[in-house]
């Protein structure tokens, strides 16, 4: 595992022409009111994909997304948006962010909460409308924000992020607090719309993690505990699951989890060795999958 | 070198001051509502005493301020709600400068203070003039160079103070709360220059009373400029 770094550079424009976005972090501190939560952090993003930012709780992930979003100074270090230092307005224009909190003002309609927010980033009428019919609420454009549903006051909340194309975005656990329906609808929704673009997007749930991200920067105490590519992650166990048929007394059901018998082998070159043996004792196997996730070695 | 909170990005987001001046209206009617009210019935209450003309003239410009401050408390409101439900941590993350949540909260504490004294001055005096009481250069004196000062002033001071305090303390509500405790706090220095005031040769009275008010200004416009500068961004973050 790399303990910090930066993914390699990349060419400066994408194959349709848009330019290519650039996150980079020099010696980043910072934190709330004098003391650190993020310590001497360093990495360039450019390649754009989902960076899945993972961690325990207290390990900087919103720290991080608020540095980048210019929303905390940094103690020390710098963060620049494709060459730009944070502080600039045209810095702030190339990126969106989403906070884990809602941030409706009291008292509005969803009309006028998106309003709102389409002044502050000089959005057209048009382009709200637009949004508002690709996440589908159109029909609560005259209810009080606060009366929603949870997953309502998410799509409302997550509106504001797409008036305009930005080619960042900075998405702090937005499926959070979410069934695992809907949240599975809400990524899915959040994905589709920054598609091609450099999402950096914080989660706690592993699975969702895996299935999303090419990269994965993990944070511990602050630091970056890893930074690369999710496919590069292996898990320090390798353990598979075999549901079959007639393997009573073959497998140790002593390692039986749910329906699936556990194997723990040095890799994955050796499951095709193990199926033929299993095979060739008369089991039949309806199937085979990988029981760790590489991402939960992050966590320990 | 850090950068001055009061500092960001340039001055290219548009401003947000009448979007929070018709927010303010929307969350502190109740209280501007109130103040409106009370002032009015003070004014009808004196206008109808024994000694209407005499009571009217000196006491209603007396007490219009601190109507004005209880009144136009919904610019403290709208602040402080902005900071605990995480408005503030987008509308930062959108480039809009610390100093200008401030300056908002202050304009829309100024507009509710607008509101209360144009109706209750019109109503007031107009009242007044229909009750066949004299309107005097005392009067004159006293609405221009107390009344209306003092009101912007202790307003002004009011949810400078509430708001100051409401970003370095822990979001509570109620009573024992920042917005709760602000129109005590408020209400004090249009009490205070009223007692200076009485004890400097009546000659004075108005240059005492004026002068005040523009220092109280002063302090605030100061006040929140040293804040907007000291005070680190995390301050206007919800804690939730």
């Amino acid at each position: 595992m790399r303990s910090s770094g930066a993914i390699a550079a990349q060419p400066s424009g994408l194959a349709d022409g848009r330019p290519r976005h650039r996150i980079e972090l020099r010696a980043v501190s910072s934190g709330y009111h004098g003391k650190r939560v993020l310590e001497d952090v360093s990495f360039v993003i450019e390649d754009p994909s989902i960076y899945v930012v993972l961690g325990p709780n207290g390990a900087g992930k919103t720290t991080l997304f608020r540095t980048i979003a210019g929303i905390l100074e940094p103690y020390s270090g710098t963060v620049t948006i494709d060459g730009l230092d944070i502080g600039r307005h045209e810095a702030r224009t190339r990126l969106q962010y989403l906070s884990h909190i809602d941030g409706i003002p009291d008292g509005l309609r969803v009309e006028e909460a998106l309003r709102f927010y389409a002044t502050v980033q000089g959005a057209t009428d048009r382009e709200v409308d637009k949004v508002v019919r690709l996440l589908g609420i159109e029909e609560l454009r005259d209810r009080y924000f606060s009366v929603l549903s949870q997953g309502q006051k998410k799509r409302v909340s997550i509106a504001r992020v797409f008036f305009h194309e930005r080619g960042i975005y900075l998405l702090d656990e937005p499926t959070s607090n979410l069934d695992p329906k809907l949240a599975r609808e809400i990524r899915d929704l959040v994905l589709a719309l920054s598609k091609d673009d450099l999402v950096l997007y914080s989660s706690h749930n592993l699975f969702e993690a895996k299935e999303i991200g090419k990269y994965v920067l993990a944070l511990r105490g602050g630091k970056i505990g890893y930074f690369g590519l999710l496919s590069e992650l292996r898990p320090s166990r390798y353990v598979i699951g075999i549901r079959a048929d007639g393997a009573e007394g073959l497998l140790p059901s002593s390692s039986k989890k749910g329906d699936y018998y556990l194997q723990e082998l040095a890799g994955p070159q050796d499951v095709p060795k193990l199926v033929e043996e299993l095979i060739a004792k008369g089991i039949r196997i309806r199937e085979v999958k990988e029981m760790e996730n590489p991402l939960e070695d992050l966590f320990s | 070198m850090r950068e001055p909170s009061g500092a960001g990005p340039d001055d290219r987001v548009p401003s947000l001051a009448w979007t929070t001046i018709r927010r303010t209206f929307a969350i502190g009617w109740r209280y501007l509502a109130i103040g409106t009210a009370l002032s009015l019935i003070l004014a009808l209450a004196l206008l109808g005493s024994a000694r209407h003309g005499t009571a009217f003239v000196t006491t209603f410009p007396l007490e219009v301020p601190l109507f004005a401050v209880l009144g136009s408390m919904g610019g403290l409101m709208t602040f402080t709600s902005d900071r605990t439900k995480g408005v503030f941590e987008y509308l930062i993350a959108y480039g809009i400068r610390s100093r200008t949540l401030f300056i908002d909260g202050l304009v829309s504490t100024a507009a509710m203070v607008a509101i209360i004294l144009g109706l209750s001055l019109a109503v007031g005096l107009g009242a007044a003039g229909a009750d066949r009481v004299a309107l005097n250069e005392n009067l004159w004196k006293s609405l221009s160079l107390y009344t209306v000062p003092m009101s912007f002033a202790g307003a002004l001071f009011t949810a400078a103070v509430g708001m100051i305090w409401s970003s370095v303390s822990t979001p509570r509500t109620g009573i024992n709360s920042p917005i709760g405790i602000a129109p005590m706090v408020g209400i004090a220095p249009t009490v205070l220059v009223l007692i200076v005031a009485e004890s400097v040769p009546f000659s004075e009275f108005y240059y005492v009373t004026a002068g005040s008010a523009g220092a109280i200004v002063a302090a605030v416009v100061g006040l929140l400029a040293v804040s907007a500068r000291l005070m680190g961004r995390e301050r206007f973050l919800s804690p939730l």
